[in-house]
């Protein structure tokens, strides 16, 4: 994968128009931070790149494929977590990830690829409802990941985490844009916009380049303006 | 397709976590139940007059006729079974009245006889009862309040009649003998009234005894409640998980259909394991269906595989209820109120023949009634097109509303 480039989205909750021209690109190996105050429309643009509800307008070329166009495309080049964790409470991690991937490309995954860096192994036998927050979270992340998709659309990955969490998220994370995959983050976190290469404010259904100079303050200053 | 069928399989997996809870549920719920048929019906409590009506007489009953009346009534008459008359005075009969203990009561007024007799009609008999509806008591009494009047007032025509006769030929003396016989006559009559025709019982539901209707009707409401039993397959579950699929392919209509045949193993299961207790109760014959008498279990197997197709359809009734109420309480209240108020319209509860015509259409338009009819017509042999149609359409409403309303979940804001 070498380029993801979104232009024009629309998309409206019948007279409520929530993006109106979403657009920006996006090279391999880069991180994209989208912020914005509460109902702005970020989990809905999100959701709208995954293929989870349908763009009123707008294209989404991967490679110069539009998967708007094509959303059977969309699982197999793309990874969404979305906000809170896509698991069966009441099964395991492991047979959490056997819904998605086949016996023999977990044991790979756990041995050397993204569960092992995501520390899965640890808690593979452990009901979802006995674990963490941060196990939950890293288990969300390692279903989405698992077969390598070259983009990945987290929703406030690092909401509601102890700091020992964030880190092995961010870890992983660092990994993953390093090898050339292409993250595109909804976040409220300090220190997940550090690892953002452009961050961008979703406002009035557009968005808005931000540069993120680390202090927060001010950025909740200008997020509080605008709720 | 490959993803929807491991979807399925996780839910069925989950679906098993949850399968020995519901098993211990079920068996308690049916021993509870079964306890309860046994002392209602094996110990014959409404077949064999266990259950009396007692009814108060108050008032002047020193008369002779009347006396012979009441005496004939509860030595002579069919009636004696299931209502005992106690003469008692207006106050014990007011204080037992109000402690329950007199299903109703009589009063005779003062000078009934004389007014009798005068031909007048200026003094009625006042009957009191506990029940305002209309029911198999209130009947009963109907139709002691006319043999009352056939015998009181309608005989009196003839009998002045005659006594006009007797005068008028100059047989004065023989009146009040003649008075005598006519009367015995008439009580006669009266008394073996049910000789003068045949009464055929149709019984309460298309011919089903009150045994085979409430066993079925029981069942059924248990297949009604039991999303009330299974309500931990629909408690913590997410709308990211909901959408996790959907990005991954999975869509609404196959998330619901994974779920929902999940669900129904699990429905299925606890309708297995309720039907082992029931099968040993018919063998051993704690509890005796007049339809299946000596007939061992196999007409029981029957019935139960009439219930597949109306468990498959009150499966998905759970299912939209589920999905469409916000959190699992709601879910559960709903479960509880909706199949109370489909298993009462459907004569569950209540034979439905007691019913208004119009309730009783509409009862029968519901799924709860559709699942009654369906399963009624299997009993005779199969059931009709109309009921199996009836069952499938609810069916496929039930299942497509609950995509729609996974759809809805998927996509709101």
């Amino acid at each position: 994968m070498q380029k993801i480039e979104v232009s024009g989205i629309k998309k409206a909750y019948r007279r409520k128009k929530v993006l109106k021209g979403v657009s920006f690109s996006a090279q391999a190996g880069s991180c994209i931070g989208i912020l914005g105050s509460n109902g702005s429309g970020k989990s809905t643009l999100l959701s709208v790149l995954a293929g989870v509800r349908r763009a009123d307008g707008g294209s989404f070329l991967c490679d110069g494929t539009d998967l708007l166009r094509r959303p059977g495309v969309i699982p197999k080049v793309l990874g969404y977590v979305p906000q809170g964790d896509p698991l069966m409470e009441e099964l395991d991690a492991w047979d959490n990830l056997r819904m998605w991937y086949d016996k023999k490309t977990l044991q790979n995954s756990l041995a050397g690829g993204a569960l092992r860096l995501l520390g899965v192994g640890e808690f593979l036998k452990t009901p979802v409802h006995r674990m963490s927050g941060g196990m939950k979270k890293r288990l969300s992340i390692g279903c989405a990941v698992v077969s390598n998709p070259g983009i990945l659309l987290l929703d406030e990955p690092s909401a509601a985490l102890d700091p020992v969490c964030k880190e092995n998220i961010r870890a992983y994370l660092e990994v993953y844009k390093k090898e050339g995959g292409i993250l595109l983050m909804v976040t409220h976190d300090a220190q997940d916009l550090e690892l953002c290469d452009e961050c961008y404010i979703l406002k009035d259904g557009v968005l808005h380049p931000y540069q993120y100079d680390g202090d927060f303050h001010r950025l909740a200053g200008i997020l509080r303006t605008e709720d | 397709m490959a993803k929807a069928a491991a979807y399925f399989l996780a839910q069925l997996k989950r679906a098993l976590k949850f399968a020995p809870a519901q098993l211990a549920a079920d068996l308690l719920i049916c021993a509870g139940a079964g306890i309860l048929a046994y002392l209602l019906v094996a110990q014959g409590v409404f077949l064999h007059g266990g259950v009396r009506y007692r009814i108060g007489m108050v008032g002047n009953l020193s008369d002779s006729y009347l006396g012979f009346g009441i005496s004939a009534l509860q030595e002579m008459d069919d009636s004696r079974f299931m209502i005992e008359l106690v003469e008692m005075s207006e106050e014990a009969a007011e204080e037992a009245f109000s402690r329950g203990e007199l299903y109703a009561v009589m009063r005779v007024p003062d000078g009934l006889l004389e007014s009798v007799v005068r031909g007048d009609n200026d003094c009625l008999i006042t009957y009191t009862a506990t029940d305002a509806q209309k029911g198999l008591g209130t009947m009963v009494m109907g139709e002691i309040t006319d043999l009352a009047s056939t015998l009181v007032t309608s005989s009196q025509s003839a009998i002045y009649a005659m006594q006009r006769v007797l005068v008028d030929q100059g047989r004065g003396d023989e009146v009040a003998r003649e008075t005598d016989k006519l009367n015995l006559v008439l009580i006669n009559l009266v008394l073996s009234r049910s000789g003068f025709g045949e009464v055929e019982l149709l019984g309460y539901a298309d011919g089903l005894s009150m045994e085979l209707y409430y066993f079925c009707n029981a069942v059924l409401l248990f297949l009604l409640l039991a999303g009330l039993l299974n309500c931990a397959f629909y408690a913590r579950r997410h709308a990211a998980l909901a959408r996790f699929l959907k990005a991954r392919g999975v869509g609404a209509f196959w998330q619901v259909l994974g779920e929902y045949l999940a669900y129904l193993c699990l429905v299925v299961m606890g309708l297995l394991a309720l039907s082992l207790p029931l099968a040993c109760v018919l063998e051993r014959e704690l509890i005796v269906i007049p339809e299946w008498e000596g007939m061992g279990v196999s007409p029981f197997w029957g019935f139960l595989r009439t219930l597949f197709p109306v468990a498959a359809m009150f499966g998905a009734l759970q299912f939209f209820l589920y999905e469409a109420a916000e959190g699992i309480v709601n879910g559960i209240l709903l479960q509880l109120f909706g199949g109370i108020g489909l298993g009462y319209l459907a004569g569950y509860f209540y034979p439905s023949a007691f019913f208004p015509e119009r309730m009783r259409m509409i009862g029968n338009l519901l799924p709860s009634g559709a699942a009654a009819r369906y399963v009624e017509e299997g009993l005779f042999g199969g059931a009709s097109a109309g009921a199996v149609a009836a069952v499938a359409v609810w069916l496929a409403v039930f299942f497509v509303l609950a995509v729609m309303v996974r759809r809805g979940r998927i996509g709101r804001e």
